[in-house]
């Protein structure tokens, strides 16, 4: 047990020794040049970072990112807990799509056991993935509507998205932080009556969202912010080294889930989301077609499954895995996450916690991305930018 | 430096403060009080999980409009700074700074598991514990992340307290 | 284009850089070799442009306290083809361990390579800009995720000191059912 009176000790110490301000980098600025700080704290910021923005008149000359105000060093925590107690911290590295997270996690550690999920649970997993990119892309287009002023389609989205929690709360009872797959299946089976409501549900969000794409594709105004502006071209999303719907709106037809896929989704039938372009509006397209496209995919999936067992024959450690080691070995299964691709390469060394984890999150390219997209930008439109982007701030932090 | 805001006392420097001392003592508070609690405007700024709940709560489905409670952005116009997150030593300069630009009264509520102990990820060489030793908290929400209706329940404590005359906010101690 | 002729063509061509190098039988049937560290830019640009590999995964690095040395891993994959590469590269745990950047190769290696300076303390030489990414600048020096870093008395940390230790057991643990865990876990 960790002594109080030490860490009291040594917090006091910190606060009062080595809590300074961070220094900000002096540029040398002429007569026309101003700095503007988009700083830690800022309205159209879901998470805290630092974007410094050098502008002549009202353009921006050079941006730069300063990140790390959501470090927690979950790292080297997970080296000092069991597999089992690092579960719920996984949940909590980008809280937007917890499920993402946690599928990285359980489908390393199992490639390490040697042990593969049964059908029935596979299928389950499927669908929980997609209920939460569907709840993530809500939630993420919605944000981006209140930073152009469109604070109604936010609410609008908000609302579809109680109905959506509910159903993941149906099945592993918390709306945002999970911990709901194991290793070798999942922690519960779908409750009676949800199939008839997960139905009715999705049919309601298909239809919302034809709603949602007349409305972006008809105004006027919003085209004239929104066509055009914050173009990524292919070679562009290559040198930047993009996954997720940020590189689909380019034009390149890239999707974990069809280049290396896991799970049973070789068995579903589901088409990839391109544009043409790579500006806002079309990054936001790709959005919304992919919600429906999940919607599509749940129920090809609720079809498909069959009634079976939820974990395998012969688990050595039982279902109870508190004091389970892991053979030796490295692994890194990828998985698709709503803003790319995520993954974790784990490292064991034959005991009972990890030796190394490695966090690989798409949110770290998003960000690495932004400071070159915003040049030669006018100020006005940096918001409706950097909000397309869609970055989750504490997953690129971790 | 941390005593002085833990403990916040009020000095009696100018006309405009003997007048709010006096009127402090007197059953014209009690009208203050009631009109302060129910329009509490509170300060959105989504550090961790919590944040999204924060948000999730200020919208629709779980609306706090009708107790009055509106969500602000800037600190200049927010009655109540909610601490939602993990607080990490790098943000820490910026959270004081947004306190003292908050004006006066000023109330503080603690919102998740990560603000009042450190949550899970107390083992971090990064993140701050027992933030309630520098800013005075009135309302502790326990809960990793806590539902919207246990939010509501947080405000809706905190205008009890500030009925009973007994918050930190309103700073009825004189020095 | 699969795993087999990637490795073919780069041992091939690398015949002294490239050791041990074997294909994971399981999917995502990654290529995995080990690169000496004064060749990882040659191997690199080689992937690169001759192969497609155009797509930098990630970087990370895990320390040996033990084995007295780091180990530097560069996950490589492509837009074009589902081949992925992984390459450890060793880097002596001496008092200024370095090795060479690949940003010249892969522009988004950049802020991979600050990270990994600034929590394990490796320098990558001919980097533009080797500052704190992640931690707070007093930080800078501490290196956070080496073994040797004490974050508060009495952590214990990946080394569990069991009697029987490091010997992966999977397969024999006892199966004693202990009456206390089994009302909180689903059992059959």
């Amino acid at each position: 047990m960790v002594n109080k009176h030490d860490v009291k000790r040594r917090m006091r110490q910190l606060m009062d020794e080595y809590i300074h301000e961070p220094q900000q980098p002096d540029y040398v600025l002429d007569e026309s040049e101003m700095m503007v700080h988009i700083g830690p704290q800022h309205p159209i910021q879901p998470g805290p970072f630092l974007i410094d923005l050098k502008l002549k008149g009202e353009t921006v000359e050079t941006a730069k990112l300063y990140m790390g105000y959501g470090h927690k060093g979950i790292e080297k925590i997970l080296e000092g807990l069991t597999y089992i107690q690092g579960l719920p911290v996984t949940d909590r590295i980008c809280y937007l799509s917890a499920l993402s997270n946690n599928e990285a996690y359980v489908s390393s550690v199992e490639r390490l056991l040697d042990i593969e999920p049964p059908e029935r649970s596979q299928y389950i997993r499927v669908i929980m993935q997609e209920l939460s990119r569907i709840q993530s892309h809500l939630l993420g287009i919605g944000e981006y509507a209140t930073d152009l002023g469109f604070v109604t389609m936010f609410l609008y989205m908000i609302r579809e998205r109680e109905y959506v929690l509910g159903l993941i709360e149906d099945i592993t009872g918390a709306r945002i932080t999970h911990a709901f797959p194991r290793f070798g299946g999942v922690r519960e089976d779908i409750p009676d009556g949800w199939r008839e409501k997960a139905v009715d549900v999705l049919a309601m969000v298909n239809e919302k969202c034809e709603m949602y794409k007349e409305l972006f594709s008809d105004d006027s105004v919003y085209k004239m912010r929104t066509v055009g502006i914050g173009t990524l071209t292919k070679e562009d999303v290559i040198k930047v080294g993009l996954t997720g719907p940020a590189l689909r709106a380019a034009g390149i037809d890239y999707d974990v889930r069809r280049v290396y896929p896991t799970l049973t989704y070789p068995d579903i039938d589901f088409k990839v989301q391109t544009a043409k372009n790579g500006d806002i509006f079309d990054r936001v397209m790709v959005r919304i077609a992919e919600i429906q496209e999940s919607c599509w995919i749940i129920e090809q999936a609720l079809d498909q499954m069959k009634p079976g067992p939820l974990f395998p024959e012969g688990l050595p450690f039982g279902r109870r895995t508190p004091s389970m080691r892991v053979p030796p070995g490295e692994a890194y299964v990828p998985v698709e996450d709503p803003r790319g691709e995520m993954a974790m390469y784990i490292r064991s060394d034959g005991t009972d916690k990890p030796y190394r984890v490695k966090i690989r999150g798409p949110a770290f390219s998003l960000m690495q991305g932004l400071p070159p997209m915003l040049e030669n930008v006018y100020i006005a439109d940096v918001p409706a930018i950097a909000a397309s982007m869609d970055s989750c701030n504490s997953e690129a932090d971790r | 430096m941390a005593k002085d805001i833990r403990t916040p006392m009020q000095v009696i420097t100018t006309t405009t403060s003997a007048i709010h001392e006096f009127l402090k003592r007197s059953p014209a508070q009690d009208i203050i009080n009631w009109g302060r609690k129910n329009s509490l405007w509170f300060l959105t700024q989504p550090m961790g999980c919590c944040g999204v709940e924060m948000i999730a709560t200020g919208c629709a489905h779980y609306d706090t409009d009708r107790f009055g409670i509106i969500p602000r952005c800037s600190p200049r116009q927010a009655d109540v700074m909610v601490i939602s997150g993990y607080v990490v030593r790098k943000y820490f300069p910026t959270l004081k700074r947004l306190y003292e630009q908050m004006p006066s009264p000023k109330w503080v509520i603690c919102m998740g598991n990560c603000s009042i102990s450190g949550g899970p990820f107390y083992q971090s060489y990064s993140t701050l514990q027992n933030i309630d030793e520098i800013f005075p908290v009135d309302v502790y929400i326990p809960g990793c992340p806590p539902r919207p209706e246990a939010l509501i329940q947080g405000f809706v404590e905190l205008q009890k307290k500030i009925k009973a005359k007994t918050d930190k906010g309103t700073m009825y101690g004189v020095r | 284009m699969d795993g087999e002729t990637v490795l073919d063509s780069l041992k091939a061509q690398f015949p002294d850089a490239i050791t041990q190098s074997e294909i994971d039988p399981k999917p995502p049937y990654i290529v995995c070799a080990n690169v000496s560290r004064d060749r990882i830019v040659d191997v690199c640009s080689y992937l690169k442009d001759e192969l497609q590999f155009d797509r930098l995964s990630g970087i990370t690095s895990v320390d040996f306290p033990d084995a007295n040395k780091f180990e530097v891993v560069y996950l490589i994959a492509s837009y074009e083809h589902s081949v992925m590469v992984k390459l450890n590269a060793d880097v002596p745990r001496d008092d200024n361990p370095s090795i060479d950047t690949v940003t010249a190769v892969w522009w988004h290696a950049n802020w991979y390579e600050r990270e990994v300076h600034e929590m394990m303390g490796i320098y990558f030489n001919g980097h533009p800009e080797m500052t704190v990414l992640v931690l707070g600048d007093d930080m800078m020096g501490d290196w956070p995720l080496r073994k040797d870093y004490e974050m508060y008395p009495g952590r214990v940390d990946a080394k569990y000191p069991y009697e029987d230790d490091n010997v992966s057991i999977v397969g024999e643990w006892p199966l004693e059912k202990k009456p206390w865990p089994a009302k909180r876990y689903y059992l059959e």
